[in-house]
């Protein structure tokens, strides 16, 4: 059942726990299982790692029977201890703690068996085929490599076994926590970075914690002609590392990094115009959109979103006063613009796929990628990455000025060949320094897109067989890696993190048992000490528990379809000819219970809003679960599709039913984000929904939006007929 | 499969017209004279503008009619190339034997040029009707009673209009009349033959199935399920294709009926009875062979609606 | 010679990729392109594709399987489409491929009819018949590195589900996994012979069950079990 995969991993883990199916090496060498965590419940450092004096973990080692420092080599730390500290504070060790937790009744796979929808007898011969797999059929590599501690190994040991969580998992509200499960679920079976293993692809591994903060200082923030010191996104750890006010108020117009969405890594976009047209931290002045269909498929709550775009304040000011799209083409946002600043298209301008953001690398080697214009543009166009060098230039950012005052960069290409985030580190890594004769790290090369361009775009470098496994304990690797600013410095060992004391930090606050910032909110409050907790558990996803089962029966869930690209290529000509509408799938055996047949007309009814669409019946399909296609309807008018274009007719969006708020709880004191409480993951897939046959004669998608305005040199006309080709026609 | 208009009525004329030319020619033949002098050449006329109406109107079917010359190149295989070498030939010859018969002359060549129209119009009429009978994948075409209902369809609708003239230009009607009627139980004999085939083979075993298309019986199914139902989940496309245009034709069942209680009524009832009742009128015989004329198209029609091409398998019909 | 598509229906996920792909490269061949687009932008957007994957459902929930189902021409030895063709246009060559000569075809739509498997579609604006080419542009194509000189839709198939290769040759790749994995041909029962051939989905690998599995782990957890592991 949507939702409940983390209930699924942890009652795997109940099992392999039992059957004692577990890498005890792995746990030890390369994880924090036997590092001691104070128990000292109701008292400040609760929860915390036992550190000696230079801040070492604490473990018990057993040859010693003494207190080690955990990144010592050699000592063999207990799994499970239950010790007196040397101040005489109680702890334990992760291990022993997980154990507790996961040797309990409620993991059993007889007790989940009812909420996964899966019968306890499958789920334990799925946590037995896998543990057969990673320790029966385990697969070993004679590859030489070496670890942190200088010791040499002359074989790599992959348990082949892997997981992937995708939004699946992270786009339900307890999404944080399930894909923690599943990482532990592979610690458990030591099946990470080993060969047929989930394997970190440059620039990762990272420190943990990594060392990203987001800038969060309001004397820099606000101070004018200033830039940040930090990035404005980054990775808190702890809650002085926040983006609020004194007061605890968020800083952010997306409360990214605020008590209600604390490790907002990415942001909350679905809140942005929400947040913005209810002034709520604060107005703005200006709203630039760039890339995102936000008055449409990237948004929750589309209707109102549309409503709150337009939206005229008491004062008769657009509540969102200045509003600027920076779109490739007509998108249903562009309406909604004071400045519409047309971009060129992917074939029309230079792009960096970049190592310093989310490149295209491999398990087996660090890549990076570009795009070159190939075609003219044939209108009134500017790639926007040129834009934003001119404005950075003219407004003079110190990153693109020199001493004089002068421009550092001509335009977007000569930026990205040219700017160093550090010495010898720019955006591209391949053919580096004068010559293009250096890899990874160099001075800039002049010719560097030409390189690129006469390698088909893109850049690969192979890692050497002994950096390929292992590379949280790989000293080969992590040493390359800092000197090519892959990893920060020094190079350490990364101890993966089954315990993490970052969430339990955020905890404390939430007990107020932090020596440091504590939520004002007793609903902050109460979020924290219940969702950070720092081992992995499951919890029903937060919009299931705000309304009652059966009321809304199903769960209504989309998928990308493989051939589009979300409203981006729901115009695109040939694309549209394989899917130019959607409809709601259901499985058929539910259907036939309640009546239901292909094609029927529906209304589909959420907390929030409902809809009107088609129905197809399916057997692929959970019995409770209800899915469309992502993003295939359109507003007529919109991307040139016509008045009668079955995107906008017959085609529909899941959105509208999907509520950017939750619903206001007696204990909570505002309503709160449809996130993740812990990261501000959108929670696309939480919704439920009732199912109802239209009435005869009710047909037709409901609510329908009236065709977007003609933009200016649009005549309207289409051609009846395409006849694409590069030879002459015949 | 799509009931071109084009085709349905190429087939009806051209038949008519093919079936007319022949029964002129046996008469022709026939020692005794059965048709006043005055009625062959027109006839022949007649019969001609029939077929070629027909002929006209497939080549509007054609999507690239430019190219139609190069349709005698498949002689050894294909029945549309006979079709067209035939049709191009009738032409120039029915001309000389109109000539001929224009002129009076009597004797040997008449005779010949008799019997190579005859021929010829039976030729065409088979020719027709083999390129349906031949195609595979529409099993309700596969059948002797394809041709057998083109030819005995053709000569029925000729004698019909043979009548016209018979009564029209004087006479003695009345051996028409019963051999019309004698075809006309033929043709329905071989019409009926043609629809319980085509019922007792959806029945059959000959049948096609989904999963048979898609290789269920080979192993395409689920783990550990030996037989297993095959449904359409999509068809890859939301709206139309080449393919949902030309072989994706729903026909509903009271249509059919209809249809066919239509061509059974005005192709055969009607003109059946008036036929025994004793023709008198020219007109009446007018009436009548339009009447059954539009039956024919009504039975033509439905020979391509009702057909059900392989491909209906892999956009989600159960069986063919 | 007997050239040919292997298509794996274990592997297939339906992306359609193929599909596009095989118009983008036929829209531009001098063989059969361009490849018309009618209604582009309107109610009834549609056009001429040589490959369409179709997807279907086999069994009943729980115990069912998406079956993705990609459809070109097979290029069968015995082709009625070919025999059946008036003007010459539709023929089959010496390697197998069976083509249309754009030049000769008058658009009578035969062929299509006497395809059983929908694998031509007729050109509205050309007034022709086209079909998949085998993309005999590209796999003879001595400009292209050796590795590029298959069909665009092998190419592009993420999944590798798709091969490309001489079914007459025993050694062939496409020859032993069909006879590995029982490759089969559509509707044999019309006597086509079509080329083409498709691997049903693989019997999953049986584990041993949750007893068995229990007394093999004990033994393969016996090497990690000493007292003491050390860092
Ligand atoms: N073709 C194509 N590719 C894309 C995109 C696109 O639009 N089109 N978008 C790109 C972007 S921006 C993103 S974020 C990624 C997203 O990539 P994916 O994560 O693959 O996104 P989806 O296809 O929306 O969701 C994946 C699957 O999650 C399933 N699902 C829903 N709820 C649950 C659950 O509780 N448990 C499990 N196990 N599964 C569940 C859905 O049925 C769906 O099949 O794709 C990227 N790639
Ligand atoms: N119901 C539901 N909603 C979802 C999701 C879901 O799974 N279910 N997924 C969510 C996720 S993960 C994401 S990432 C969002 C994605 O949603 P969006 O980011 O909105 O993705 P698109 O709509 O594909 O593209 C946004 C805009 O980019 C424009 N564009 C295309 N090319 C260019 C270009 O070269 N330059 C410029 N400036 N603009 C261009 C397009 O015209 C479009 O208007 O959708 C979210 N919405
Ligand atoms: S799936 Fe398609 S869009 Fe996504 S990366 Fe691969 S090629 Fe690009
Ligand atoms: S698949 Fe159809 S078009 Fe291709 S060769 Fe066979 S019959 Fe001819
Ligand atoms: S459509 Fe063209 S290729 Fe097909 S049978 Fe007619 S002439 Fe031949
Ligand atoms: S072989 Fe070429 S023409 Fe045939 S389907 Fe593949 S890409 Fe299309
Ligand atoms: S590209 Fe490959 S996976 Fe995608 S549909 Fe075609 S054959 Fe299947
Ligand atoms: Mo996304």
């Amino acid at each position: 059942r949507p939702g409940t995969d983390g209930l699924l991993a942890l009652a795997i883990v109940h099992v392999l726990l039992k059957r004692g199916a577990v890498d005890w090496e792995f746990l030890i060498r390369y994880t924090n299982a036997p590092w001691l965590v104070v128990q000292t419940p109701g008292v400040s450092g609760d929860g915390l790692f036992a550190r000696d004096d230079q801040d070492n973990p604490l473990v018990w080692d057993q040859d010693a029977q003494a207190f080690a420092n955990g990144h010592l080599p050699d000592i063999a730390p207990a799994l499970l201890a239950s010790v007196e500290l040397p101040d005489g504070r109680r702890a334990k060790t992760v291990f022993s703690l997980l154990s507790e937790r996961y040797l309990d009744e409620r993991y059993a796979p007889e007790s989940v068996a009812a909420e996964c929808g899966i019968a306890a007898a499958t789920i334990n011969r799925i946590a037995h085929e896998i543990a057969h797999v990673a320790f029966n059929e385990a697969v070993e590599l004679p590859i030489r490599w070496t670890d942190m501690h200088g010791r040499t190994h002359d074989k790599v040991i992959g348990r082949p076994v892997a997981m992937h969580a995708m939004r699946g998992v992270s786009a339900h509200s307890n999404g944080f926590q399930t894909c923690r499960a599943l990482h532990l679920l592979q610690m458990l079976l030591g099946a990470l970075e080993g060969p047929g293993n989930f394997r970190a692809r440059a620039p990762y591994p990272r420190r943990i914690p990594m060392r990203t903060l987001p800038e969060n200082d309001p004397k820099v923030i606000f101070a004018p002609d200033t830039p940040l010191k930090r990035m404005p996104n980054g990775n808190p750890t702890r809650p002085e590392d926040l983006v609020i006010d004194k007061d605890g108020k968020p800083l952010r117009i997306d409360r990214a990094y605020s008590w209600e969405s604390p490790l907002a890594a990415h942001g909350l976009m679905h809140m942005v115009i929400t947040n913005a047209a209810n002034h709520d931290p604060y107005p703005i002045d200006t709203l630039l959109l760039f890339m995102a269909n936000m008055a449409w498929n990237s948004s929750m709550n589309t209707g109102d979103v549309r409503e709150m775009l337009a939206r005229t304040a008491a004062h008769g000011e657009y509540a969102i006063p200045f509003v600027v799209v920076v779109d490739a083409f007509q998108s249903e946002t562009v309406s909604f613009a004071d400045l519409v600043l047309p971009d060129t298209t992917y074939l029309e301008r230079y792009d960096a796929i970049s190592l310093l953001d989310r490149p295209i690398s491999e398990p087996d080697a660090a890549a990076d990628s570009i795009r070159h214009p190939i075609l003219k543009p044939d209108r009134d166009v500017r790639p926007w990455q040129d834009v934003l060098v001119e404005l950075a230039s003219r407004l003079k950012f110190p990153a693109f000025t020199r001493e004089d005052g002068s421009r550092k960069f001509s335009d977007y290409r000569d930026f990205i060949v040219n700017y160093e985030k550090l010495p010898g580190i720019g955006f591209l890594a391949g053919w580096r320094g004068k010559e293009g004769e250096s890899h990874l790290r160099g001075e800039p090369n002049p010719k560097q897109w030409e390189k690129y361009i006469e390698h088909q775009s893109f850049f690969s470098y192979p890692w050497p067989e002994n950096m390929r496994y292992y590379r949280f304990a790989n000293k080969d690797y992590l040493e390359f890696a800092e000197k090519h600013a892959l990893f920060g410095t020094p190079p350490v060992q990364v101890i993966l993190q089954i315990y993490s004391e970052p969430l339990q930090k955020f905890r404390l606050a939430g007990q107020g048992l932090y020596d440091g910032p504590q939520p004002p909110s007793a609903t902050d409050r109460e979020r924290l000490a219940t969702y950070f907790d720092p081992l992995p558990f499951w919890y029903e996803p937060l919009e299931s528990r705000a309304r009652s089962h059966e009321a809304y029966p199903f769960h209504a869930i989309t998928q990308r379809p493989m051939m589009m690209y979300h409203s981006w290529d729901s115009q695109n000509v040939w694309l549209r000819q394989i899917v130019a509408q959607n409809y709601l799938y259901m499985n058929r055996g539910t259907a036939r219970k309640l009546g239901l047949a292909d094609l029927d007309w529906v209304w589909v009814t959420s907390r929030h809003a409902r809809i009107r669409c088609q129905l197809k019946t399916m057997e692929g399909c959970e019995a409770n679960t209800v899915w469309t296609w992502n993003a295939i309807g359109r507003q007529a008018g919109t991307a040139g599709l016509g008045a009668e274009a079955p995107e906008a007719t017959a085609g529909f969006l899941l959105n509208h039913l999907i509520s950017e708020l939750l619903p206001k709880h007696a204990s909570d004191e505002r309503r709160l984000t449809n996130s993740d409480p812990v990261t501000g993951q959108a929670a696309w897939f939480d919704l439920r929904v009732s199912i109802r046959k239209c009435p005869p004669g009710e047909t037709g998608v409901w609510p329908t939006v009236a065709p977007a305005m003609r933009i200016p040199g649009d005549d309207g006309v289409r051609p009846a007929i395409l006849r694409w080709t590069s030879k002459s026609p015949r | 499969m799509k009931p071109a208009l084009s085709i349905v009525f190429f087939t009806v004329a051209s038949g008519a017209g093919l079936g007319l030319l022949a029964l002129l020619a046996l008469a022709d033949l026939c020692p005794v004279p059965l048709l006043s002098p005055a009625v062959l050449p027109r006839g022949i006329v007649l019969a001609l503008l029939l077929v070629a109406a027909g002929l006209a109107s497939s080549v509007l079917h054609l999507a690239k009619p430019s190219n139609a010359w190069r349709s005698f190149a498949r002689l050894r295989t294909s029945w549309l190339s006979r079709e067209a070498v035939l049709a191009a030939l009738l032409f120039p010859l029915a001309f000389f034997y109109l000539l001929v018969v224009s002129f009076g002359a009597a004797g040997v060549r008449r005779a010949v040029s008799a019997i190579v129209i005859c021929l010829l119009a039976w030729g065409l009429l088979l020719c027709t009707a083999m390129i349906y009978a031949s195609l595979k994948p529409i099993r309700q075409w596969r059948t002797a009673w394809t041709p057998a209902a083109y030819l005995l369809l053709g000569h029925w609708s000729g004698a019909l209009v043979l009548l016209v003239l018979a009564i029209g230009y004087g006479g003695e009607p009345r051996i028409w009349a019963w051999l019309a009627a004698a075809l006309g139980v033929a043709a329905l004999v071989a019409k009926l033959g043609y629809w319980r085939h085509g019922a007792a083979d959806r029945r059959g075993k000959s049948v096609l199935t989904l999963e048979q298309a898609i290789g269920v019986p080979q192993g395409v199914r689920p783990p550990g399920v030996s037989v297993a139902q095959a449904r359409l989940f999509d068809a890859g496309h939301t709206q139309r294709t080449f393919l949902t245009d030309e072989f994706i034709f729903r026909l509903a069942r009271r249509h059919a009926q209809a249809l066919r209680g239509a061509a059974l009524v005005l192709g055969f009832v009607i003109p059946l009875i008036w036929l025994v009742a004793g023709p008198r009128h020219w007109a009446a015989a007018l009436a009548v062979a339009v009447l059954a004329l539009a039956g024919l198209l009504a039975e033509r029609w439905l020979f391509f609606a009702d057909a059900r091409h392989t491909v209906r398998l892999y956009h989600g019909d159960a069986r063919t | 010679m007997k050239l040919g598509l292997l298509i794996d229906l274990d592997t297939c996920v339906g992306c359609h990729a193929c599909a596009t792909a095989c118009k983008e490269w036929n829209a531009s061949s001098s063989v059969s392109g361009p490849l018309s687009d009618y209604q582009p932008f309107g109610a009834e957007p549609s056009g001429v594709w040589l490959n369409r994957v179709r997807h279907y459902e086999v069994g009943d929930y729980p115990a069912s399987k998406t079956i993705n189902f990609p459809m070109s021409c097979l290029h069968c030895a015995d082709a009625d489409c070919v025999s059946v063709c008036p003007t010459g246009a539709s023929y089959k060559r010496a390697d197998g491929i069976v083509l249309v000569d754009q030049d000769k075809c008058m658009g009578c739509n035969l062929c299509a009819w006497a395809c059983p498997y929908g694998a031509r579609e007729l050109d509205e604006a050309s007034g022709t018949m086209k079909k998949c080419t085998l993309c005999v542009d590209r796999i003879y194509d001595e400009l292209l590195p050796p590795e590029d000189r298959q069909p665009a839709c092998v190419l592009a198939c993420p999944t590798h589900a798709r091969m490309f290769g001489d079914f007459d040759d025993p050694e062939s790749e496409v020859s032993r996994v069909t006879a590995e994995r029982g490759g089969f041909g559509l509707l044999p029962e019309l006597g086509y012979a079509p080329v083409n051939r498709y691997l049903p989905p693989r019997e999953p690998k049986a584990l041993p069950g949750v007893d068995d599995a229990r007394a093999l782990l004990e033994r393969g957890l016996a090497s990690l079990a000493s007292p003491a592991i050390r860092r």
